[in-house]
This record gives C-alpha cells, sequence and structure tokens, in this order.
C-alpha cells in the first residue's frame, strides 16, 4: 500500500508562507492532480512529498511511514520535473540507469535488461546510446518518465511534466502517461497549472489557491459544482452572476440585477451565509442562445464572437454584467439576443464579494 | 547502511573543516597581528595607534588631526590663504595618492579596450577577451623584473635607444614606473568587468530608443552610459583596494622613499620592530576592510538580471583602404601599440634580456650562473631547483586545500539564506586583508608556535606557506564556482537525490561534472596564486630553505655580490613565466576532457 497522506501542512520560505495546513489523501494507485495559478502552491505541496522541503508544522505519510526527517534520497519516490532535468553528461541509457545503483537491495533482473524494459515501456527502445540532447522535447519526457521509473519507486511525482511541450503533444502525451499509471498501478501525483489538463486525465483533483486547498474532488465534481468563486472561475469557463437571497428556508435565490431583475426563483441545496446577495454560476454551454421558452430568459446584447470550429464563444452584456455563451449555431449571432436558463443549471459559489 | 551515514555527514564536516582552516591559517593569526596593535601586556590600549596617526612621518598633515584636532580649522584657513601649497602627504597619504592615480591610468588604459572588444570584430577577439585574464595571476615578483628590464638603465628600452642614437632615459625608481605597473595588473580588470557589461547592453534598448528620435550620442548617454557605468566603478573601487595593498611591484620599482604602507610594515619586521608593523598592518587592514565592503555594497545593488537578449552588433576593426581614413579606427591602431608596449613589454623583456649581455651581445652567462648556483654547496645558496619544485609542491598543495574548502564555501554561497551572506563574509575577507598581514600573523602564531594546553605548538615554513596560499586561493575558487553552481538547475540534483542520491553524491555524480570547466578554472586560479604568491612567502621562508621561484627572484634582484645586474634574476624570472604557463597548458589539457 502506497498512499499519500498529508495532514495541515504548513511551509514556509523565509517566514513567507506558501503552504497553509495543507490535508489531502491519496490513495493506492490513485491518479491524483494538484492544479492552480502559479504560486498557489502545487509544486512547494510536490516537494514536500518529495522531501525536498520540511513542513513546519503538520505531517507527510508515505506508504503509512511519517516521513519527517526522511531526506529525498531515501523517500522511494519517482520525480519527473517540467525540464526533464536529464543529465546531460550521461547517456539515455546512463540516465536511466543511475537510480539503479541506489537500490538497496539490488532488483533480480539485471540492470542492463531492467533499463531496456523501461525504454521499451516508454516505446523509446533502441535510442539508449543517444545523448539526451539529441532528443526532442517530447522523447526527452518520455526518458525522464523512465528514469523515474527505474528504481521502482512507491510514489510518482509529475511537476509540470508537459508544459514545456507544445499543445498537441501535450494532448498526446497526456494519454500516455494516464496509460502508463493506469498499466503500473502506481501512486501519481500530478502538478499542472492547466485546468483542462487536469480534468482530463485525473482520478481526483484538489484545486489550490494561495496555499491553500480550495476544493478536492472527482473531476465531474470540480467543474459541476464548484465549492466556492475561485474554483468556479478557474476551472472552465463560467459566468459568474450577482445573485439575491429569496428565502433561506427553503434556500431559495434569484438574479439580480439593476433594472432588469429575473423574478424566477431558484432552489439550491444551501446558502453559503447569511447575506442577502450570492454569486451564482451558470456554465457558458448552459446558456443557450435564442430560447425563449426556457424558465429564465435575458434580454441581451452581442459584444463579440470568437468562431472556436465547433461552436461560437460569444461574449454578451445582460445588464452591465457580461455574459458568456456557447453557441452551436450555424452563423454568428448579433444584435440583440434572448438568453434561456434551466434553474438546474444555476449554483451558488459563495457570498457576494467573497 | 554504514557509507551513507560516511557520506551525510561528509558535507557538514567539510563546512566545519574549511571553517577549521580558515580560522587556523587566516583569522587567528591576523587576529593576533590586529591584538598586538590594541593590547599591551594584556590590557587594551590605543597607544600605539594614536602614536602613529599623530606622526607626520605616517599621516603626513593630517596628523594635526590627531594632536590638536582644535587648530585645524585655523590650519586650513592658513593653508587657504598661502594659495595651497604642496601638502606632505606621509607613508597612508602616499599609499593612497599612488593607488588613486594607479586606479585612473587603470581605467584610461582599460577603458579603450572594453570599447574595442564590445564594439568592433577582428581575429583573436576572442582570445584576446580571454587574455585579459591573464595578468591578474602573473606574479607579481616576476612582473616586477620585467619592468625593470623593459625600463632599467640596461633595460630594453634604453637598449633600443641607444642603438637609435638616443640617450638613455630613467624611468626606473618613479612613481610612474610604479603606476604603470599597476595599470598593467589592474587595467585589464577594467576591460574585463567593463566588456561583460557593455555586452550585455541590449541592442533592442538601443534601437528603441533610436526609434524614438535619440540621436547615437544621446541613446549611449541614455542607455549605455547606465549599464556600463556600474561596473566602472565597480573595477575602479577594487583596483583602488588591489594598489593600496600592493606590495612587491611597490618594493622592486621604487625604493623606501616611495614606499607604502604595505612595503613599510615588510621593512619594519625585517628590522625585527614586529609592534609597530602589527600597529600599521592594523590600519592598513581597517582602511582596506572599510573600502571592501563599500565594493560589496556597491555591487550587491548592482546585481543585474538581465542576460537575455541580444548584444549590440561589432563594427569590422579592418575595412580594407579606407581603415586607414577612419579617425577611430587609426586611434584604436594607436591604442593598440600602446597596449601592447605596456603588456607585452615586459615580459618580451624578461626573455630578452635574460640572454642578453650589458654590452647587447648574445650571452647564456645568467643561465650558467643558475646551474653554478645549483651546483654550489655553500651554505645559504639560494637555488634554482628547489625553488622550482618548491613552488610545484606548494602549489599541489595548495590545490589539496584551496579547492575542497573553495567548493564548500561555493556550496555555502549559493544555498541562499542566511548562510549565504555568512559565506559572502567568510569569502571577501583574505580579498582585504594583505599578504603581509595573512604572512605576518602565521609568522607569530604558526612559525613560533602557538601555546595551547600547555604545549608549544608549530608548524614548519611549507605547512604554514601552503596553508597561507590556500587562504589567499580558495576565493578565486569560489569564485569561479559559485556561478556556475548558481547557475546550475537545480532540479538536476533534485532528480539524482530523489533517484537515491545522497547530498555529497548529487555534488559529486552530477554537479561537479557539469560544472568541471569552473572547477579546472579555479584549481588553474589557485595554482597560480600559488606559484606566483609572494607577499607571505617572503616572509614565512625568510632564512628557511622552503623558498619559491618567486622568493628566489627577489633575493637574485637584491644580491649586492651579483653588482647591479639584473641578468641571473631574469633568467629565474624566465624559468617562473615558462613554469607558470606550462602548468596552465596542462590543466588547461586536462580540462579539455570535460568539455561539451
Amino acid at each position: 500500500m502506497s498512499e499519500v497522506i498529508l495532514e495541515d501542512v504548513s511551509v514556509s520560505f523565509d517566514g513567507v508562507p506558501a503552504l497553509r495546513d495543507v490535508s489531502l489523501s491519496v490513495s493506492d494507485g490513485e491518479f491524483f492532480t494538484l492544479v492552480g495559478p502559479s504560486g498557489c502552491g502545487k509544486t512547494t505541496t510536490l516537494r514536500t512529498v518529495a522531501g525536498f522541503e520540511e513542513p513546519d508544522t503538520g505531517t507527510v505519510e508515505i506508504g503509512g511511514v511519517d516521513v519527517a526527517g526522511v531526506p529525498p534520497e531515501d523517500r522511494n519516490v519517482g520525480i519527473v520535473f517540467q525540464n526533464y532535468a536529464l543529465f546531460p553528461h550521461m547517456s539515455v541509457r546512463e540516465n536511466v540507469a543511475y537510480g539503479l545503483r541506489y537500490r538497496d537491495p539490488p532488483g533480480d533482473v539485471d540492470d542492463d535488461e531492467r533499463v531496456d524494459n523501461l525504454l521499451e515501456l516508454v516505446d523509446m527502445a533502441g535510442m539508449g546510446e543517444r545523448d539526451p540532447e539529441e532528443l526532442s522535447g517530447g522523447q526527452q519526457q518520455r526518458i525522464a518518465l523512465a528514469r523515474a521509473l527505474a528504481p521502482g519507486p512507491e510514489v510518482l511525482l509529475l511537476d509540470e511534466p508537459l508544459s514545456a511541450l507544445d499543445a498537441r503533444l501535450r494532448e498526446r502525451l497526456r494519454v500516455v502517461i494516464r496509460d502508463l499509471q493506469q498499466e503500473l498501478g502506481i501512486t501519481t501525483i500530478y502538478v499542472t497549472h492547466d485546468q483542462a489538463e487536469a480534468l482530463a486525465i485525473s482520478d481526483r483533483v484538489a484545486v489550490m489557491h494561495d496555499g491553500r486547498v480550495e476544493q478536492i474532488g472527482r473531476p465531474e465534481a470540480i467543474y459541476r459544482e464548484p465549492a466556492s468563486r475561485f474554483v468556479a472561475e478557474f476551472v472552465g469557463d463560467n459566468n459568474l452572476l450577482e445573485g439575491a437571497v429569496v428565502s433561506t428556508d427553503p434556500p431559495q435565490v434569484r438574479l439580480a440585477g439593476g433594472g432588469d431583475e429575473q423574478a424566477t426563483t431558484i432552489a439550491v441545496d444551501s446558502l453559503p451565509s447569511e447575506n442577502e446577495r450570492v454569486t451564482l454560476s451558470i456554465r457558458p454551454e448552459d446558456v443557450r442562445l435564442g430560447d425563449a421558452s426556457a424558465p429564465i430568459t435575458l434580454s441581451a446584447t452581442v459584444d463579440t464572437v470568437e468562431f472556436l470550429g465547433d461552436a461560437y464563444r460569444v461574449h454578451c452584456r445582460w445588464d452591465d454584467q457580461s455574459v458568456l455563451v456557447k453557441y452551436t449555431g450555424d452563423a454568428a449571432p448579433e444584435g440583440t439576443v434572448t438568453l434561456g436558463i434551466d434553474p438546474e443549471a444555476v449554483t451558488v459559489v459563495g457570498g457576494e464579494g467573497s | 547502511m554504514m557509507s551513507r551515514w560516511v557520506e551525510r555527514a561528509a558535507l557538514p564536516v567539510g563546512v566545519l573543516a574549511t571553517l577549521a582552516t580558515l580560522a587556523v591559517v587566516f583569522y587567528y593569526p591576523v587576529a593576533t597581528v590586529l591584538a598586538e596593535a590594541v593590547l599591551d601586556a594584556g590590557s587594551p590600549t590605543l597607544g600605539p595607534l594614536l602614536d602613529v596617526l599623530s606622526d607626520p612621518f605616517y599621516t603626513g598633515v593630517a596628523h594635526h588631526l590627531f594632536v590638536d584636532p582644535l587648530g585645524v580649522p585655523a590650519g586650513l584657513l592658513d593653508w587657504i590663504a598661502r594659495g595651497f601649497p604642496d601638502v606632505r602627504l606621509g607613508l597612508f597619504g602616499f599609499t593612497a595618492y599612488q593607488a588613486a592615480l594607479s586606479t585612473v591610468a587603470s581605467v584610461v588604459l582599460g577603458l579603450p579596450g572594453a570599447y574595442v572588444l564590445s564594439r568592433y570584430d577582428f581575429r583573436g577577439r576572442r582570445t584576446l577577451r580571454a587574455l585579459t585574464i591573464v595578468p591578474f595571476v602573473l606574479p607579481s615578483i616576476m612582473v616586477a623584473v620585467g619592468f625593470v628590464a623593459m625600463f632599467g638603465r640596461t633595460g630594453l628600452l634604453n637598449d633600443v635607444l641607444t642603438g637609435l642614437g638616443l640617450g638613455r632615459v630613467e624611468l626606473l625608481y618613479t612613481l610612474e614606473a610604479i603606476i604603470v605597473a599597476h595599470a598593467f595588473y589592474n587595467a585589464p580588470l577594467v576591460t574585463r568587468l567593463v566588456t561583460t557589461a557593455w555586452e550585455s547592453v541590449d541592442r533592442r534598448q538601443v534601437e528603441s530608443a533610436r526609434a524614438m528620435g535619440a540621436s547615437p550620442l544621446s541613446a549611449f548617454r541614455d542607455v549605455v552610459l547606465p549599464a556600463i557605468l556600474p561596473s566602472l566603478l565597480t573595477a575602479a573601487l577594487l583596483t583602488f583596494v588591489f594598489t593600496f595593498m600592493s606590495f612587491p611591484i611597490v618594493l622592486a620599482l621604487g625604493d623606501l622613499r616611495l614606499a607604502t604602507v604595505e612595503v613599510w610594515v615588510f621593512a619594519r619586521v625585517q628590522a625585527l620592530d614586529l609592534s609597530e608593523a602589527a600597529t600599521l598592518a592594523t590600519l592598513e587592514t581597517v582602511l582596506s576592510l572599510a573600502l571592501t565592503y563599500l565594493y560589496l555594497r556597491y555591487e550587491a545593488r548592482q546585481r543585474s538580471t538581465s542576460g537575455a537578449g541580444q548584444s549590440l552588433p561589432r563594427k569590422s576593426l579592418t575595412v580594407g583602404w579606407q581603415t586607414l581614413r577612419s579617425p577611430t579606427r587609426l586611434a584604436i591602431f594607436a591604442y593598440g601599440v600602446v597596449a601592447v608596449v605596456v603588456f607585452v613589454g615586459p615580459l618580451l623583456s624578461l626573455l630578452v634580456e635574460s640572454v642578453t649581455a650589458p654590452d647587447g651581445s648574445f650571452t647564456t652567462a645568467y643561465y650558467e650562473f643558475l646551474l653554478a648556483q645549483q651546483a654550489s654547496t655553500a651554505v645559504g645558496t639560494t637555488r634554482p631547483l628547489p625553488a622550482i619544485v618548491n613552488s610545484i609542491v606548494y602549489g599541489v598543495g595548495t590545490l589539496a586545500l584551496a579547492v575542497p574548502m573553495g567548493v564548500v564555501v561555493a556550496i555555502l554561497a549559493t544555498r541562499g539564506g542566511r548562510g549565504s551572506r555568512l559565506a559572502e563574509a567568510i569569502l571577501t575577507a583574505p580579498l582585504a586583508v594583505s599578504g603581509i598581514v595573512v604572512g605576518l600573523g602565521l609568522l607569530q602564531t604558526m612559525v613560533f608556535g602557538t601555546v595551547l594546553f600547555g604545549y608549544r605548538l608549530t608548524a614548519a615554513g611549507p605547512i604554514a606557506i601552503v596553508a597561507a596560499h590556500a587562504a589567499a586561493a580558495y576565493p578565486f575558487v569560489t569564485r569561479n564556482v559559485a556561478p556556475a553552481l548558481g547557475g546550475l538547475d537545480s532540479r538536476y540534483r533534485d532528480a539524482a537525490r530523489s533517484l537515491g542520491a545522497t547530498r555529497l553524491r548529487a555534488l559529486l555524480e552530477i554537479e561537479l561534472p557539469l560544472i568541471g570547466a569552473a572547477v579546472l578554472a579555479g584549481a588553474a586560479f589557485a595554482f597560480a596564486i600559488s606559484v606566483g604568491e609572494f607577499d607571505s612567502t617572503v616572509l614565512l621562508a625568510e632564512g628557511v630553505d622552503s623558498y619559491t621561484m618567486p622568493v628566489a627572484l627577489e633575493r637574485y634582484v637584491n644580491n649586492r655580490s651579483l653588482g647591479p645586474n639584473l641578468g641571473p634574476a631574469t633568467a629565474m624570472g624566465t624559468v617562473l613565466l615558462l613554469v607558470t604557463g606550462l602548468s596552465f597548458v596542462a590543466i588547461d589539457r586536462l580540462g579539455g576532457r570535460w568539455e561539451p
């Protein structure tokens, strides 16, 4: 069993807090992703698991063992960095074999065979004698993965492994990583700033912001039921509109706006606070342009239209608030339009201004 | 695992060993010198310091400040009323005066070089840029002899002048000679620092300024000048510190009339007046530490983050026949002639004079003299072969000590935080304390012995010499290794550690091989510093058969039994030049293996 458990972990650099009371638990064989904007603490979390940072408070457990004070070389984790950090003075084979010399006790198959197997696993068989510089970015990424896996780590840590690659390669390689992880069944913590990547390949996702974990959940839950305004804004395209509380029991809200208020009440699961004003989140694909028969209709004007190929991304203006709509019609809309919304598509994401 | 435990302990032990070594060979000896100046039989006293400060011989006109502070305003008014007559500078005043003049000369000689190297393209530009580091590591006593060989009464210059039917000139034992010799050392430093800054100016910044309507001159003033001025000031400040503490140059090219503080300290030590030497050394050290502190403060503020971007385009130096019609290019060639005379002249003179008799004919007499010295059985003879062997042995000893020390301090310096500032401080102190002071301290603590728990501990001359050399050399290792280590992606180390390597193994197997060139460059420096070190060696090798090539050289220069003939010294200087040059080539060849 190689689960990873962080409990109330805080890390600071020169007195500046980088992680504040981070708690999360990654179960055996799980693909767990930390996602958030730069500076949110996701890489620090990863480095704390790897042993490169020591927590000020809190505990880190790997495979049921508290690893406080255990140096990185004894933690049995494999790590892949954004720039791969392949040792330039060693061949591909020497890179992959580097961790084997410290394996204790020595493995059952001989090292050469193990390296060959790993190169085959990442689809790089026969490249062993090359120098890392001779390889493309994607190939280097595969070698870095093979090198991290060579000593047979309990946990695989991936620190933005794809962000140095171009968009198309990134999408292809993330599937390779996911397939490999499934095949090996290795507990994996993946760090990325790309929320789409996080949703695409993870079993569970933790959204981080300002050194804290904002929400942990399956990708679908993160997308559909954002727990905070930050998560609603960070994950996917979204509309955040002003709402007013109609009643607290049962919890009901309505869309609020200066002169054009919507009387339709929307039943919600719960209200975040006693505030009269709340923020409502509505995904662009849940706003139907031209649907006048929907329970909630807004009369808006079209500002800007982006053509995406499979749809239009329409920036509308309703009551001085910007509303983003995903529209799959044949032609770009213009002028005044009606926007239809189902009450079920509306989520409360927090009190006004929170 | 046992070995892991050892590996983990290695780095902390290395840090402690480095600190302990520095304490023994640098901090404690220097402290004893400083303590001697302010302690009288164990109780603190300002007496010796005040004696020096109020003695017009040392402080010149400034002694009034300590003797009669209240009379200073009246004295100043009187001085102005009498129309600013010349004032007596005193030893400290003269030392600062010659340092200031040397700084101006170094800037004047070095700045055009930076302009040419950064703005013009020509064959050998890169080589020339690399060569600017060489004068800095040349043994100063050898350079001094080279200057004597060039400008002396029977030197190359006078040989040429007589050959042309012109009279002889007397340039030696003048302030000018000392200043030119200082420029030989420090102008390349100015060139090097300013060239680096000039090359890091992003051409797009200049182009933007021009596009916004600035003339080439205003673009230079607004964009280029602010970028190179800090490096120029840094170079000037360093030059001032170095020339303030200059020793062998002044010793060989001036006489006691042109003595600086450092030379006077040496003279006091030879006269066995250690207490006055200590007082003078203390004042000198305080002054140079203050200047070095200024330099560090300034340098810390100037650290630029740029480096990306394209440098300014370089013009071609030669443009066919048109070259002769370009005043700038003609001026550059004139500058080139001056530079060749100043930089190549002394070394060439050394070689030529070592095979030239006073009447100008070819002779091998000086080398035969060296052989005769070697064969002599008389006690106290300075033999060339032991000098060469000693120099190489001490050089290797210095390498063995200075390279690990320098690497350890580099690790501390690049780690950031408190350790980094501590390392910076440890690192800078030896730069600001003159070799004479270190040598004097080592003489008192190691050679004469230190009483510890009732036992008198002494270290023989050679050990003290290697220790002093290591203290002088390790900052150069650190200065080479720290930037390379700091510039190396820390994820290489992290990757190695997550793969199971201890911190020590990551250092030895990944980091050091990746910055091998910098480590070797540092080692080459350390070796060259050791081979050329004179200031503390001359004190520690007194009366012991542990003299090195530079010390032997100095003894030949001062050997009155040889008459005014510089021949043997030039022959020894040529040998020193060859050994220094060969060791550089050897290390360079070794280093070739690690170069990517």
